[in-house]
Parts: structure tokens; C-alpha cells; sequence
């Protein structure tokens, strides 16, 4: 029956595949609320493909807006961003955002493995229900350490754990380019090892920019985005790894 | 006792009001599930009452008093999100000034008809005077109610359980709300016949509150939260047969309140 419905995308289809420049930035502004003060004021940058860059910043710099903007959960007030050659609504498939605190509903009734599977979800439009994709979903739980907790529910999962999951959901949508939010502020040691061996192992075709205020982390960026006072500076070549997904 | 329960089923009524209870309580049951756990209750307690003045309304102009109820839902969830569109208004008291107007509205309009014993059935509930017609609508909405939460389950999932997550995605969690809105309205019009403005309320939280006790899944909760509907809501009904001082609306909310505290008891805590 389900078969015979049209399906709808959820975004307009777009050319896969990063050729270069995987986000670009251009006079950038934004506040992180409507009648907030503004967080940054003509920011420009761009980060290539396969770089792995630190966004850093004092407290309350904008960090979390300027991720919140370029994944377009949050509109920028003027400017332009550009994820590959899609803006961040039509090329919302390719990016996965992590923020600081998960506002996930509390007590929610689902396991860590349905979780994982919401990744697919990207891939499909309105009223497909996904029956496929359980290889992709076991490969991604294995990545991050959680295959013995895939039934668990989510609820349990201490905040490492949940964490690991939702990379794992980021792994399963094929995302190519990750944008996380202070992701090891609440993590035991263990967690922190999964996930930095996922993002900093040679040949992994993603670009990440990870907001962190850790000075002995940086050494293992190839760019570093520094806000202050409004603006973004760019340190560091990054050569870029140019890529392009099957 | 196998006789006295196969007694009722020889009168019609009672067939009735068993098919609309069954039909009424997996529609709200399913439903609920999501009101439960997106905390939506005090919006389903608002969208319930505000049914009043629509049917009474309706009563006194002479239209079908199904879309008076489901008209003066509507006009509540819209009223509600137009006043917590502003920065200073929480959605909580938006919802309060609506419940209120509204049941205020259908207090006076029924002082208009003269005879508040008219009444007494949209207030409480009168599930043994489910006629044909009442039967055809509450089907139908079942219908609608039940096929939209399939079509757009992983949707709906997604929006409640990561409201962040279905943005980026792209699934509008804003339009699903709204979705989940007009589909609770379209159950509480199904459900007032059966239990009344006041109580059809506890036919969305009770027994899908039940099912976030004892199931693991949104699927295992809504299962759960339907047998307990069903369960509560015919034997609610043998009782108020066999003891007409218990009215029929007033005895299936309670008996769907016995699973709750059962499940409250026994259930392993999480």
C-alpha cells in the first residue's frame, strides 16, 4: 500500500559530493536570538573538504550561533552560507549538527538502535517508513562501541553513551560534514577515545568543525576559527583532502 | 456470569456504545501516547472543553452539533498558538485564556437555551444514547485519526522525541504539531459522546499514560495504552449496565484508571 503513495522529499535533491570548499561563509551576521544582541558581524571564512577544524572562542562569543547558523537551524541575519554548492536548507542531508545538550524529550520510548536509525531518515521523503538499512545502523553502532547496548533504551544511556549514539546517527545519514557543539564537555575518558579515533583517523571523508575551548586539543586541527569581539579570524592552511562520495 | 455478560450484548444500545467505546479508545489511546509524551495534556484538556460552546452553539442554530465541537476545537488551537506567538506569552497561559474563554462562552450560550438538563449529555457523557450516525462519525474518525499517525509515524516520532533533529532533517516538527493538534481535536470530537467534555480528556492521558509505564516502544505504548482504553472502557460499561447509578462516562474513566494504578504498582521503575 505504501508503495503506491508519492513520496515527497523532505529537502530538494542535490548534487552529492564535495568538490573543494566544504562550507563557505560570506559576511556572516547573527544573533543567537531576534531581539538578542549580535553574536558576529560580517564573518567571512571558508573550510575546505576532509579539514578538521576548531572553532574556538571565550564563553558567549557566538560559537553555538555561528554552528546553529551554518547547519540552518538558526537564520542568519544577513550574509550568506554555502554548504558545497547548496545552501544550508537544501544541502541539510549532508550536515550533521551536534550541540552541547541534546533537547531530546525525556523518557521517550525508544531504543538506541531506532535512534541510529533516524540517520536514514535523510534519505527519505514523507510517509516512507524505512525497513532497510540495518547493515548500515549494526556498522555504525560497532563504530562507536555500542553494539551491546542497541536495545537499551535511550533514557539509560549515560551522557557518553548518548553522545556516541547520535554520531552513530550522524554515520548512518551519510553525513559529510559534521558540526559539533563542545562535544566532549560531558564525556568519560572511554567515550572521548571512540570518538576521537572516529574523527581523526586517516581516510575518513568528512569535514568536521568542533567548537571546543581545550588549548592542548588544537595541535590535531588543521584549521582553527577564532571568534572574539564579533568577528572570526582564521588561522592555519588547511590543504584541503578533495574528495568526492560514490 | 457468562450469562450476565452476554446478556447486554442482546440489546442494540449497548452494541452501540461497546463498538463506539472500543473504536474511541484506540483512536485516543494512540493518540494520547504522543500527548502524553510531548506533555500536551493541558492543551488536549483545553481543546476538550472548548468543545462546548461549538455544540451548543449548534444545538441552537440547528447544524450538525460534530462540527460545532470540531469548529470550536479548531478555533481553540488556533487561538492558543496565535496568543503564544508573542516573545511574553507562554504557551501554557496562551492555552489557559483559551480553555477558559471558551467553556466560559459555551456556559453562557447554554443559560441561552433555557434547559441546562439537555446538557447534561455533552457534559458527562451519555455513551448509551450512541445512535447509527454517532457510530458512522466516530468510525470515520477513527479512520483519519489512526491513518494519519501510520502515514506519518517516523515523522511524528522524530519531532517529538528531537524537535532539533527533525528541523535539520527538514520534517517541520512546527507543521506536525499542528498536525497532532487538529487530529487530537478530531479525536475529542469522536470522544464526547462517550464520556463528556469533562472527562474525554482522561481518555487521552490515562490510558496512553499507562502505556509509557509498561511499554519500551512508541509502538508497545500505544498498544498498551489501547488495551487499557478497551479493557477500561467495556468493562466501564458492563458496570453502569448493571448498576445504573454509575454513570456510563464516569464508570469507563475509571475503570481505565485501575490499569493505570496497577501499571503504576507493579511496572519496574526506569
Amino acid at each position: 500500500m505504501f508503495a503506491l503513495l508519492p513520496t515527497l522529499p523532505y529537502a530538494p535533491s542535490e548534487k552529492a559530493g564535495c568538490g573543494g570548499i566544504a562550507i563557505r561563509a560570506t559576511n556572516l551576521t547573527a544573533r543567537a536570538r531576534a531581539d538578542g544582541p549580535v553574536a558576529f558581524q560580517d564573518a567571512s571564512f571558508e573550510i575546505p573538504c576532509g579539514c578538521r577544524a576548531a572553532l574556538i572562542g571565550p564563553n558567549g562569543s557566538g560559537k553555538s550561533t555561528l554552528l546553529r547558523v551554518l547547519a540552518g537551524l538558526t537564520r542568519a541575519e544577513s550574509g550568506t552560507v554555502f554548504i558545497g554548492d547548496a545552501t544550508p536548507r537544501t544541502g541539510r542531508r549532508r550536515i550533521a549538527y551536534l550541540s552541547q545538550r541534546p533537547h531530546l524529550t525525556a523518557y521517550f520510548p525508544l531504543r538506541l538502535r531506532r535512534l541510529v536509525q533516524m540517520g536514514t531518515y535523510a534519505h527519505h521523503g514523507w510517509l516512507e517508513e524505512c525497513f532497510h538499512g540495518d547493515q548500515a545502523v549494526d556498522l555504525a553502532l560497532e563504530r562507536m562501541g555500542l553494539t551491546e547496548l542497541s536495545d537499551r533504551p535511550v533514557h539509560t544511556l549515560s551522557g557518553g553513551q548518548l553522545q556516541r549514539g547520535l554520531i552513530a546517527r550522524a554515520i548512518v545519514q551519510g553525513a559529510e560534514i559534521l558540526l559539533l557543539d563542545e562535544p566532549y564537555a560531558a564525556l568519560d575518558q572511554s567515550s572521548r577515545e571512540i570518538i576521537d579515533r572516529f574523527l581523526f583517523s586517516q581516510g575518513q571523508h568528512f569535514t568536521v568543525l568542533m567548537a571546543t575551548h581545550d588549548p592542548a586539543d588544537l595541535a590535531r586541527f588543521d584549521r582553527i576559527l577564532e571568534l572574539r569581539n564579533h568577528a572570526v579570524t582564521t588561522r592555519r592552511a588547511c590543504d584541503g583532502h578533495g574528495h568526492h562520495h560514490a | 456470569m457468562l450469562e450476565s455478560l452476554r446478556e447486554p450484548l442482546g440489546e442494540a444500545f449497548f452494541v452501540r456504545a461497546l463498538t463506539a467505546v472500543v473504536m474511541s479508545g484506540i483512536t485516543c489511546a494512540c493518540l494520547g501516547a504522543y500527548v502524553v509524551l510531548r506533555r500536551m495534556a493541558f492543551v488536549s484538556t483545553a481543546l476538550t472543553h472548548s468543545i462546548l460552546p461549538g455544540v451548543v452553539a449548534a444545538m441552537l442554530l440547528g447544524f450538525s452539533p460534530y462540527l460545532g465541537a470540531l469548529g470550536a476545537a479548531l478555533l481553540t488551537a488556533a487561538g492558543a498558538a496565535w496568543l503564544a506567538s508573542r516573545r511574553d506569552t507562554s504557551e501554557d497561559s496562551a492555552v489557559g485564556v483559551m480553555l477558559s474563554v471558551m467553556f466560559a462562552a459555551g456556559i453562557a450560550l447554554m443559560q441561552q437555551a433555557n434547559s441546562w438538563r439537555d446538557f447534561a449529555g455533552l457534559l458527562f457523557g451519555s455513551v448509551v444514547s450512541v445512535g447509527p450516525e454517532d457510530l458512522l462519525v466516530i468510525g470515520l474518525t477513527a479512520a483519519v485519526v489512526l491513518t494519519g499517525l501510520r502515514l506519518l509515524h517516523k515523522e511524528l516520532e522524530l519531532a517529538s522525541f528531537d524537535e532539533e533533529y527533525a528541523q535539520l532533517l527538514g520534517a517541520r516538527p512546527g507543521l506536525m504539531r499542528v498536525v497532532l493538534l487538529a487530529l487530537v481535536a478530531l479525536g475529542a470530537v469522536s470522544c464526547v459522546r462517550l464520556v463528556g467534555a469533562l472527562l474525554t480528556t482522561a481518555l487521552f492521558v490515562i490510558p496512553a499514560a499507562t502505556g509509557v509505564l509498561l511499554g519500551r516502544t512508541l509502538p508497545q505504548v500505544m498498544a498498551w495504552g489501547s488495551a487499557c482504553a478497551v479493557a477500561g472502557g467495556v468493562v466501564g460499561l458492563y458496570l453502569s449496565y448493571y448498576f445504573p447509578a454509575v454513570p456510563s462516562g464516569a464508570g469507563i474513566v475509571l475503570c481505565c484508571a485501575l490499569p493505570y494504578l496497577a501499571a503504576r504498582l507493579i511496572a519496574p521503575r526506569r
